[in-house]
């Protein structure tokens, strides 16, 4: 019963929690970020003004647009409803599962990131979206995301008894996950890098075209490609590593991150030869939070087995 | 396996509608940001004379997107901002030829040509900048009527706001001239004009 009820609520916080990098992804890539000049309310408001009239005197005006205020709200609202999710998944926590360390501080750690973040929340727009505190503000929604995800497998493998794979942890398995995972958080670190110079060098130069932003890039750019490709070479392995896995579960999961890895070169090589659509940014930066948050989910599927 | 094929075909299309709700939401930001310049008034005729003693008219501003502010050299609050502020804008945007600056003195009786001479090369690194004088009450006129920007108790009465003017002279937007954030806004305005045509 207790089982049940924490698996629920982490399983919606996580869901809830990637909803709100995608919302979040959405505020970066439309240039929403300042939409309320104000933190926490909007113009002074606790519901965004719909009209010019609504704003105080005390407020200027002039960066008032209706659609970017409600855009960037959107974020702050999902962001408060994530934030609740996790206070009743911790409370759930705290109540039933004081013995278990696993839930019990994967709760605990998350409660903590989601208010650390909405916290940074306000640094980012007091700031005016210094592309450093913007990067930190996803990094931080990515260890949100990968503690969620190991409280959500850790609870459902409390009331699943049966085998989720009949792959056993070897030490070669357990070592490709984990390099997987770090090489892919530098990844992710590498792109981050990428985007944040991309939006210093446009701040200084707000003519530039897409070529010029990609020349004057340093030359790790190509690093994120050279490490993108290895990557995919490191999830055939895991594919050949778990072809005999005939319970499905993990054989399912490495072939989606193998997919998720491919389809993530698909992007970034139609980010490089074509313009910057904005829609694949987005896509771009939400597919690899879903592949930390899987590799994690993966590792835990077969760490059950062998206990 | 039939449930697993279902499976997909509800995440796929769980990701086509996220997809299209992310489009619909950037080109409602896009369009949104053109609506938000709209046009606010049309400058008036004036005739001030620049630092180099050259007489400049409301022609000037033809065919340019104009940044006006209003300023005084013995100012030592809000003006070395602006000025440093708009000296920014002027080398951002120092490859464009569609692009130009405008200060005018609120305190003619003391800025000379000479002293605004020399104004002008603290912040000015080009000659797309004008540092204009002129008759006190025309420029009350032209800050009050012209651009609907307070104008009293001069020189230090003046408006802090910067104004950004298209290509026909139309007033589109103000922005808080010491306000970091609102430069930030006016140096995307400016983007979204020039990629206007």
């Amino acid at each position: 019963m207790a089982n049940k009820l924490f698996f629920r609520s982490a399983l919606i916080s996580t869901i809830l929690s990637y909803l709100l990098i995608f919302v979040g992804g959405l505020v970066r890539v439309s240039g929403s970020g300042l939409g309320c000049p104000d933190w926490p309310k909007c113009f002074g408001r606790w519901v965004p003004p719909t009209s010019i009239e609504q704003i105080p005197s005390h407020i200027d005006p002039t960066a008032f647009n209706i659609v970017l205020a409600w855009i960037e709200y959107g974020n702050r609202m999902l962001g408060i409803i994530v934030g609740f999710s996790i206070i009743i998944m911790t409370v759930i926590a705290l109540i039933y599962f004081r013995n278990n360390s696993k839930i019990l501080y994967s709760a605990l750690w998350s409660l903590f990131l989601v208010g650390a973040n909405g916290g940074l929340g306000a640094i980012v727009v007091s700031s005016v979206l210094n592309p450093f505190i913007v990067s930190l503000h996803m990094i931080l929604a990515l260890f949100l995301v990968s503690v969620l995800s190991y409280g959500t497998i850790e609870s459902f493998k409390l009331i699943y008894s049966s085998k989720l794979s009949n792959i056993l942890l070897s030490k070669k398995i357990s070592t490709s996950l984990i390099a997987l995972w770090g090489l892919i958080v530098i990844e992710i670190l590498l792109g981050t890098g990428i985007r944040t110079n991309i939006e210093l060098i446009a701040i200084d130069n707000p003519l530039y075209s897409k070529g010029e932003l990609l020349n004057a890039l340093n030359s790790y750019k190509y690093l994120h490609s050279v490490l993108g490709f290895s990557l995919l070479f490191l999830s055939i392995y895991l594919c050949y590593l778990f072809k005999n896995d005939f319970l499905g579960l993990s054989k399912q999961l490495v072939y989606f991150i193998f997919g998720m890895i491919l389809f993530q070169i698909f992007l970034g090589e139609l980010m490089i030869f074509f313009e910057l659509p904005q829609l694949t940014r987005l896509f771009h930066t939400w597919g690899s939070s879903w592949l930390v948050g899987i590799i994690i989910i993966l590792y835990n599927t077969l760490q059950y087995e062998q206990s | 396996m039939s449930s697993l094929n279902k499976k997909l075909v509800l995440a796929f299309l769980f990701i086509f509608m996220l997809g299209s709700f992310g489009f619909f939401v950037i080109d409602k930001a896009t369009k949104s940001r053109i609506d938000n310049i709209g046009i606010i008034g049309q400058v008036p005729s004036f005739s001030l004379t620049n630092f180099d003693g050259s007489v400049i008219t409301e022609n000037q501003l033809d065919d340019k997107i104009s940044i006006v502010s209003f300023i005084f050299t013995q100012c030592e609050g809000a003006c070395p901002i602006m000025s440093e502020n708009m000296s920014i804008l002027q080398e951002r945007f120092a490859s464009s030829n569609d692009i130009q600056f405008l200060s005018i003195t609120t305190d003619p009786d003391y800025d000379t040509l000479d002293i605004l001479n020399e104004y002008s090369s603290s912040y000015s690194n080009n000659n797309n900048w004008f540092f204009l004088r002129g008759d006190i009450l025309d420029i009350i006129e032209l800050s009050e009527k012209g651009f609907f920007l307070s104008a009293a108790l001069l020189p230090a009465g003046h408006s802090t706001r910067l104004v950004l003017v298209d290509k026909e002279l139309n007033i589109r937007k103000y922005y808080e001239g010491t306000i970091e954030s609102n430069i930030f806004e006016l140096q995307s305005d400016i983007v979204t004009l020039l990629n206007q045509g």
